[in-house]
């Protein structure tokens, strides 16, 4: 009888140390989630959030990888889950809207949107809400004086009306980084238009550019971006040697001249030397 | 007769004495170190050396090029010596031959230790690509160390048939050997027409291939475009290197050989005298060589190898830069150009300060450059900056070196070091030139 007391006794010491240490562990401080959204829209293209995802642990920022982010469109009281995302390893990830009809705006035609991680063993629940207002860059080339200018309006959506003065960048796509072109700021006068030069002799493969208007970043608008594609670059002549047999090339590519000599000279020598090493054999039976 | 069999008697090899076994050992013992340093360097990897990113070649390809450049006097004394009929030749011919398989050897088997995965080495030749140097390089070593061979061999049948009936009473454990060696030679006029056939064969063949393995190695650095390697001189100058420290190696080991083989009557002071002679050719063609490498860039080089030039001249590699130049080039020259110069005794001391500075040239072609990059050497631990070999390396590499002295030491203790047949023979000429004239 005592005995079994005392195996009580053990037991229910064990359970009380796993129960302490099991409530420390769920205790132990997690790490904010900090969220950054930024609202894209291409003209005639796809719309789409960038979402980045932080966090500071042990004071070094790092990326927060394989998160859910559920996003949420807000509007007149209501809240929508219009669908969710997941970070890449870089913390990155891009939630594209297909259809443009499935977001509503405010009765103030602004679109409301939130980005909500409901938290994890590791990181604390983080919410992002950002808002903005439809607007549209109409672009095109126009040519005066055989000289190409880039011209651009940009409107406000909900009441058609242009909007000045604001900063406009006009680039050319690169295979990496944009190369602008014009002003250093190109601001949109009382029409909403701005009207940039378009230096002769920019290459590009056939001679085809595409130029982008883009509203960068904007507090009310977020990004908006207009592609213009004219075939006015000079065409850039591909001068790759991947197929030819060349000195950087690989074995297979060898130069047939680097081929042959130095094959002539090997047979050539190691055909004398093994005559020479039968001549051994010939001193031996003479 | 009497003369025949007292020339016998002074060139078969001789047991070691005291000093022959000392020597021996010591080599020995540097290379079991030498092993035991590169199975550590097996085990941990290159981590042992100093080499990093930036000095990725270190002293294992200087002393690669040194044993490359040392293999050259083979083909000058050999074969351009006998292609100008230079029959004062004969008494140093088998010593050359010696030297140059032992180097040559050695080389390859120092590329080896330099590669830290000699497992892959199969994949060179997998792999080869004809556009790589180093696929020249390792076509080019293995061809010289078969014609190396054949070179010393050739002319050494006859005269292991000789030491064959030598050494029939004497030790019949060696005779057996040379006799297999001398493959049944009994001096019939057909073997002497192959013999004498081939010989002329690899005469003519050492000439271009010696120069493709000196041009080889030149190309391994001068077709990068790396300061200081980044030169249409470099095959020519390399060459020209090669001559000097090819003497300066051969003129050392036939000082020793004379002294401990007492064969002053058959290596004289006028062979010294030749081979001074042909030392202050090689020396005086190297340093023009040098004019033209380092004086030239000091005009016309971007701000690149003007520090590259400041490094050599005045900067961390002064002090080696002006030994070289000064002791192992231009003193010489001077020393020689007097008769008393190309005595036997100066001329050794010569030739030693001529090796050790070729060995020191090839590691300022190879160091100072790869401690110049293109890109500033940023953002790596401050001792990647600099290249000084680590115990390891130097164990490593004076394992090489012993282990090639050892080689000639053993060929040197096993074969005749003066050919006795030719040498025979030719006596028996003079004396015939002599009776005739008389």
């Amino acid at each position: 009888m005592k005995n079994q007391l005392n195996i009580r006794h053990f037991f229910l010491v064990l359970l009380s140390v796993f129960c302490i240490s099991s409530n420390f562990a769920q205790k132990t401080k997690k790490s904010k989630v900090r969220l950054k959204a930024q609202y894209v829209k291409i003209m005639n293209g796809e719309i789409y959030f960038d979402i980045k995802a932080s966090s500071k642990v042990k004071k070094k920022n790092v990326d927060v990888a394989n998160i859910e982010i559920a996003v949420y469109n807000e509007f007149d009281d209501e809240k929508v889950k219009i669908g969710k995302t997941v970070t890449n390893m870089k913390g990155e990830s891009r939630f594209v809207i297909k259809n443009r009809n499935s977001i509503k705006a405010d009765s103030t035609n602004i679109y409301e949107i939130s980005f909500s991680f409901k938290g994890n063993d590791t990181y604390k629940k983080a919410k992002k809400s950002i808002s903005f207002k439809d607007a549209s860059i109409e672009a095109k080339l126009i040519t005066k004086d055989s000289i190409n200018y880039i011209t651009a309006t940009l409107l406000d959506k909900s009441t058609g009306n242009p909007i000045s003065d604001e900063s406009l960048d006009v680039q050319v796509k690169r295979l990496f980084k944009p190369l602008k072109i014009g002003e250093e700021f190109n601001n949109t006068d009382e029409n909403g238009t701005i009207l940039v030069l378009i230096e002769e002799g920019i290459p590009g493969v056939d001679g085809n550019l595409t130029f982008e208007v883009v509203l960068n970043d904007n507090d009310d608008f977020g990004t908006v971006k207009a592609i213009v594609k004219a075939p006015i670059g000079v065409p850039i002549v591909d001068e790759s040697t991947y197929d030819q047999r060349t000195m950087w090339s690989p074995r297979n590519k060898t130069p047939l001249f680097l081929l042959i000599f130095p094959n002539i000279l090997i047979v050539g020598i190691w055909g004398l030397i093994i005559y020479l090493i039968a001549n051994l054999f010939k001193i031996t039976k003479s | 007769m009497k003369n025949y069999d007292k020339l016998i008697s002074d060139l078969v090899p001789k047991k070691f004495g005291k000093l022959g076994v000392i020597w021996t050992s010591s080599l020995l013992v540097i290379i079991i170190i030498g092993i035991v340093a590169y199975i550590d360097q097996l085990i941990k990897g290159q981590v042992v050396t100093n080499m990093r990113d930036y000095a990725l070649w270190g002293i294992y390809i200087s002393n690669f090029v040194f044993f490359v450049a040392t293999s050259f006097v083979g083909s000058v004394t050999v074969a351009i010596l006998r292609l100008t009929h230079n029959e004062w030749r004969t008494p140093i011919v088998r010593i050359a031959e010696i030297i140059t398989l032992a180097a040559i050897v050695m080389a390859g088997i120092t590329i080896m230790i330099d590669m830290a995965r000699p497992d892959r080495l199969l994949n060179l030749f997998i792999h080869a690509r004809l556009q790589s140097p180093i696929t020249w390089d390792v076509i080019i070593i293995p061809t010289s160390i078969a014609i190396s061979f054949l070179l010393l061999y050739f002319p050494l049948i006859p005269d292991l048939a000789i030491l064959k009936d030598h050494f029939k009473d004497e030790s019949p454990f060696l005779s057996k050997w040379y006799g297999k060696l001398s493959l049944n030679w009994t001096g019939s006029k057909a073997q002497k027409a192959i013999q004498t056939k081939s010989i002329q064969i690899i005469a003519l063949m050492i000439i271009p291939i010696s120069l493709i393995l000196q041009t080889v190695d030149a190309w391994l650095f001068s077709t990068t475009y790396r300061i200081g390697w980044d030169s249409t001189n470099m095959g020519a100058y390399f060459i020209s290197g090669a001559f000097v420290a090819g003497i300066g190696a051969l003129i050392t080991v036939i000082y020793v050989v004379r002294r401990v083989y007492k064969l002053e009557n058959y290596i004289t002071e006028f062979h010294f005298d030749k081979l001074g002679k042909l030392l202050v050719l090689a020396c005086l063609t190297y340093l023009y060589f040098n004019i033209n490498e380092y004086l030239i860039p000091v005009f016309t080089a971007k701000k690149g190898e003007l520090e590259h030039l400041d490094v050599l001249f005045t900067g961390h590699y002064a002090f080696l830069f002006w030994f070289v130049i000064i002791g192992g080039l231009i003193i010489p020259s001077i020393v020689l150009l007097f008769k008393k110069g190309r005595k036997p005794l100066p001329m050794f001391i010569i030739g030693l300060v001529v090796v050790i500075a070729s060995w020191w040239k090839r590691y300022l072609i190879v160091t100072p450059t790869l401690l110049h990059p293109f890109m500033p050497i940023q953002g790596v631990p401050e001792s990647w900056h600099h290249y000084f070999p680590s115990i390891h390396e130097w164990l490593i590499t004076l394992a090489t070196l012993a282990m090639a002295l050892l080689i000639i030491t053993m060929l040197v203790r096993y074969l005749p070091v003066i050919p006795i047949q030719k040498t025979a023979d030719e006596q028996e000429l003079l004396k015939n030139v002599k009776n005739t004239k008389s």
